[in-house]
């Protein structure tokens, strides 16, 4: 089985979609001649042009609003904001129209439009190219948020959200984007809701987000030469989230962590443990705990940015307070 | 102003002007009446504009509206009962008692919505545009709005957006005088509308949104342009709305009875009439006929929507993703 | 001093890149602006810049064309006339690392960050995670008994599932005793092999020194970290386990409160020595002064039974049998076998029954009945020079004695006539738990065991 990067996964997923239905388009700033900041569209201007490949001007609503009314109207757009940031200007568009639009219709309009960007702390990227914003997205009802954390998925994730007639948010970590991964040349495709276990095991069990599954289980290597087993999981989509894979391994393990790059208020790992409790209350033998970065903006130097995530020491100290509960 | 119209034409504009009036007169009883629980924004005075834009529209083009959208929704094709039923919070409304007024929604008639928040119509009717043209189709985009949307961003995103890339939408300025109570004059140095469409290198036309003639000359080569893939127009229609912004809000304070009186004496459908009748294209009978029609039509509507049932509690959730 | 040239970060995430030409060469000048080199990063050829005038030099050892260097990795120098390359300088290789590290990967300091971590605290004790307590209920488990080893001294599910081993085996209980022989016992104790773990495997039988050996052998060493020079590792004995966890729990659990007060023994050594030479008990074991204590504390106990009580559920029992716990110290920990009913016993009864549970003790061959049940406790710490301490209590139980040594002393007998005389002083140390009985009567009842003991005859008559 052939290795891709992450980001060559996604977009193989884009190109196959593309070719397979000409009414798919991709708007965003530089991602016609020039493939994309993040070689998000790599060589696909060449094959179809401007009209499927359309570089905007720095309207963030605007092109979210264009590509919602195009979506209502038989088009299939996507929107690539580059870094996920950018997408707070159209927060208006997103949330009272796109969001809502299946709804306001009583499903007689769709909205088939995947929004995606890069997110995600790393790279001394500073506080305006940093940012994640998920809960937001999940608490409004309407989205599908989508943090695939490897090529695999990325592929099998995006080719599901380009099949589908809602919104998604197609969110992908910067730290990951050249990460390596093996990809079947074959066609699939990755329900949503749909969380993977990527480490079985018996003692606690882990709900990792995005670039914190690989130090998770750097950690959990470490812990294994202790002969202690920790189960992983990555929820791959945090809408739809898949509570009932969590609470199968709540009831093997009786622990749960939550490790996630985000802020802790309000946040998914906050949402997970409500669920859990209010689910799993007696499965658990110890306390839902969450390992989140720090509530503040993030920081330009690397001295700094390093402080205001979970690195593999401070995960492992998370998960032996959670085994000692 | 007259134009090369046949009398059937001119009493087809009439009528639907009439029957935009009589409705939104019904509309404006109801909400008196307490039948209407939420809001309710008449577009009494105004009828020339949306009659004289959507009489060159078909069901697949797309249409994008605002806060003040029955004419729209009725210019277009949905069906009286479907609007009254809709304010009524009747599952038999045009949205299924989901939106009300400010979320009128019928997709088969190419309705795309009526909007609670000013602007995004325009960025949507460019995004129709956009498909229509990735589809290689002659349809067009409309959206209407208001004089207090020409300052927000999305009508400077959305304008440039279609110029650039060539797009089949016409933005069509309902310009009112007034955002709510607040003065055109007081919110921009700038009220020539039309104007602004060459900072985007755009078409544009003003005319006289009083004047369904005129406005259906100026929204045809508009359209005949955008269909034949030569791009967007603006259009800034000047016209007036003689009831308040909102039904149960009062209408004083901001602007004079005098000035409500003046535009009352050209108002458009009788403006319309007169003119007939004195150019010899029709009689009082052609018009009693029309308006006995659409009486009728009305008052069924209004019962229609009084008899209706409410929709099932048990349905408030659906239709939030696709699969449900 | 020389400009560093190195491989420019040419993209948000670039981490590495790939010298692909030169387009100026060692020893040319370069003005800024000019292009010196070009680099492949992501498929796209970049070129790469100058951004100061100078000359520039590239090292014998430069990456070679074609080669992947870091962000960051050093490519070559750029020098004014006159100045000197670090690769010329024939002694100090000085900075062969360049000082611009890499900004693309984060450094490895250290760093501390505060997680979020959420936990819970400040409960009224014992508390039972849910788990814990639907897997009670299941299994039928009383958990209200139960010690808890959560963090917080929380019930949480593995404490039930040992306490259902301990409620349902009573036999299986605290320590197991194990049969064997002298040879395979010092074998043990110099291979180091866990006897109770050993018996628990083999079962009835009697343990031989082969089977030490095995187990030996095949016990996978797998220290948790390397060792250090000087330290001893001892593997975690089933014996140090329990009492660990025993000692631990009471300390929690109980409200206890020690109280002290030094007894004039004389004339108990009197009584023991007069037992001691009655040449007629020649073969029963001599009354031990613990024999003694516990006799006289049954007496004590039978007058105050609020010490010889503990809690179950919603109530406080107070056990109508004395039965008192003997403190022993055996090569394998401490233990405390039980003598039962002491207080319908006689005092001869007690001693030999006390010197053969000692005995058993010692030997490793005590039966887990004969360490249940125990109502009160008495631990003797005399022997090492020890006057008085602070005993734990022993689980359920409301109270444990402390007896410290007999020293003989210069104590005041008579102060209004400033006589002093020569006696035989002790200290006892009476720990109770004030959840069950409060100071007053507590000391009351360490008053009485004074008394007993300064005027023997007052418990000697039964």
């Amino acid at each position: 089985m052939r290795e891709l990067t992450f980001t060559a996964a996604a977009r193989e997923a884009l190109t196959e979609e593309m070719a397979r239905d000409s009414r798919i388009f991709v708007v965003g700033e530089g991602i016609g001649v020039r493939g994309g900041n993040f070689n998000t569209t790599l060589g696909l201007y060449e094959q179809y042009g401007p009209m499927r490949l359309r570089d905007t001007p720095i309207v963030e609503r605007g092109f979210v609003g264009m590509c919602t009314g195009a979506a209502m109207t038989g088009a299939r757009p996507v929107v690539d904001f580059m870094f996920f940031d950018f997408i707070l200007d159209s927060l208006g568009e997103l949330i009272n129209q796109t969001a809502k639009m299946q709804y306001m219709s009583s499903g007689r309009l769709k909205m088939p439009i995947v929004l995606r960007g890069s997110i995600g702390i790393g790279s001394a990227s500073a506080t305006h190219h940093s940012g994640s914003y998920l809960p937001m997205f999940v608490n409004i009802p309407g989205f599908r948020v989508v943090i695939p954390t490897n090529p695999y998925d990325a592929k099998g994730l995006f080719k599901t959200a380009l099949r589908g007639d809602d919104p998604v948010l197609f969110l992908e970590h910067k730290l990951l984007l050249n990460s390596k991964g093996h990809v079947p040349e074959e066609e699939y495709f990755i329900p949503f809701g749909q969380a993977a276990i990527v480490r079985e095991g018996q003692h606690a069990t882990v709900v990792a987000l995005g670039s914190m599954v690989r130090k998770v289980q750097e950690a959990c290597d470490e812990l294994a030469k202790e002969g202690v087993s920790i189960e992983v999981i990555d929820p791959r989509t945090i809408a739809p989230l898949d509570v009932a894979t969590v609470l199968q391994s709540v009831h093997k393990t009786g622990r749960l962590l939550i490790v996630d790059e985000n802020f802790g208020p309000c946040g998914i790992g906050a949402e997970l443990s409500a669920q859990v409790m209010e689910s799993g209350f007696d499965d658990l033998d110890a306390p839902v705990m969450r390992l989140n970065g720090l509530h503040t903006p993030t920081p330009y130097s690397p001295a700094l940015e390093a402080a205001v995530v979970p690195n593999t020491q401070t995960i492992l100290q998370a998960i032996r307070d959670l085994l000692a509960e | 102003m007259m134009t090369n119209l046949s009398k059937e034409q001119s009493l087809a504009l009439w009528r639907k002007m009439l029957l935009i009036r009589r409705s939104e007169e019904q509309l404006a009883k109801s909400y008196a009446a307490g039948m209407i629980p939420g809001a309710c924004h008449t577009y009494i005075g105004e009828e020339a504009v949306a009659t004289g834009v959507c009489a060159h529209l078909t069901y697949e083009d797309a249409v994008f509206s605002t806060h003040r959208g029955h004419g729209h929704a009725l210019a277009k094709g949905v069906p009286p009962r479907e609007l009254i039923a809709e304010l009524f919070g009747r599952v038999t409304g045009c949205s299924r008692g989901r939106g009300g007024s400010m979320h009128l929604f019928s997709p088969e008639v190419g309705m795309m919505g009526t909007s609670g928040i000013v602007g995004p119509c325009i960025l949507q009717a460019t995004g129709a545009g956009y498909s229509f043209k990735l589809q290689n189709t002659d349809r067009v985009g409309v959206a209407f709005f208001g004089d207090g949307a020409v300052s927000n961003g999305a009508f400077h995103e959305g304008l440039n957006m279609a110029a650039i890339w060539d797009l089949p939408t016409i933005f069509v300025c309902e310009d009112n005088m007034y955002a709510t109570e607040v003065p055109f004059t007081d919110a921009t140095r700038n009220q020539d509308v039309a104007a602004r469409a060459a900072t985007y290198g755009m078409n544009a036309l003003t005319v006289d949104g009083n004047d369904v003639l005129a406005v259906y000359q100026a929204a045809g080569e508009a359209i005949q342009r955008a269909r034949a893939g030569n791009g967007p127009s603006l259009l800034h229609c000047k016209t007036y709305r003689t009831r308040p912004h909102s039904e149960g809000m009062r209408d004083g304070g901001y602007r004079t009875v005098e000035e409500v009186e003046y535009w009352k004496q050209r108002d458009p459908i009788t403006t319309l009439k007169a003119n007939m009748i004195a150019a010899g294209q029709g009689v009082e009978a052609d018009f009693e006929a029309i308006e006995a029609e659409i009486k009728a039509v009305v008052e069924d509507a209004a019962d229609f929507a009084k008899n209706s049932p409410y929709p099932d509690p048990d349905t408030a959730a659906n239709y939030i993703y696709s699969a449900q | 001093m020389a400009t560093e040239i190195v491989m420019p970060r040419l993209g948000w995430t670039m981490e590495e890149g790939t010298l692909v030409e030169w387009l100026k060469h060692d020893g040319d000048t370069v003005k800024v602006g000019e292009i010196m080199f070009t680099v492949e990063s992501d498929k796209a050829l970049n070129e790469v810049e100058a951004f100061e005038d100078g000359i520039l030099r590239i090292p014998p050892d430069s990456p070679a064309l074609g080669s992947v260097i870091p962000v960051g990795g050093l490519i070559a120098y750029l020098v004014k006339a006159g100045e000197s390359v670090p690769f010329e300088k024939s002694s100090t290789p000085a900075a062969a690392q360049s000082p611009q590290q890499s900004l693309a990967t984060a450094p490895s300091q250290p760093v501390t960050i505060a997680p979020t971590i959420s936990s819970a605290n400040g409960h009224v004790m014992p508390t039972i995670s849910p788990r814990a307590r639907r897997i009670a209920d299941e299994l039928g488990v009383d958990w209200k008994t139960v010690t808890g080893s959560g963090r917080s001294g929380r019930i949480i599910e593995r404490d039930v599932r040992a306490a259902l081993s301990q409620q349902a085996a009573p036999a299986a209980q605290t320590s197991q005793p194990v049969e064997i022989s002298p040879v395979a016992r010092r074998a043990a104790q110099e291979l180091g092999v866990d006897l109770n773990e050993l018996g628990a495997k083999i079962g009835d039988r009697r343990i031989t020194r082969e089977d030490v050996e095995q187990a030996a052998a095949s016990r996978s060493s797998a220290p948790v970290s390397p060792p250090t020079v000087g330290d001893t590792r001892i593997p975690i004995s089933r014996v140090r386990k329990i009492t660990s966890e025993r000692m631990s729990a009471s300390s929690q659990i109980t409200a206890s409160v020690t109280l002290t007060t030094e007894v004039d023994a004389t004339e108990l050594v009197k009584l023991r020595k007069q037992l001691k030479g009655d040449a007629s008990a020649a073969n029963r074991p001599v009354p031990s002064y613990n024999d003694l204590l516990a006799k006289l504390c049954s007496v004590a106990l039978a007058e105050m039974p609020m010490l010889n009580a503990r809690f179950e559920g919603d109530e406080i029992v107070m056990s109508a049998s004395v039965n008192i716990g003997l403190a022993v110290d055996t090569e394998r920990g401490l233990l405390v076998p039980v003598v039962r009913d002491v207080q319908s016993k006689s005092l001869r009864q007690v001693a030999t029954e006390s010197a053969a549970l000692i005995e058993s003790a010692r030997a490793g061959s005590l039966k887990a009945d004969d360490m249940r049940a125990s109502t009160f406790s008495i631990s003797n710490l005399g022997m090492y020079e020890i006057d008085a301490f602070t005993p734990i209590i022993n689980l359920p139980e409301c109270a444990i004695l402390g007896i410290g040594r007999i020293v003989p002393k210069i104590v005041v007998v008579d102060a209004e006539n400033e006589r002093t005389a020569i006696r035989h002083m002790m200290f006892l140390s009476l720990t109770f738990d004030h959840r069950l009985v409060d100071g007053a009567p507590s000391a009351r009842f360490l008053q009485r065991i004074k008394q007993f003991i300064e005027q023997p005859y007052l418990w000697l008559v039964g």
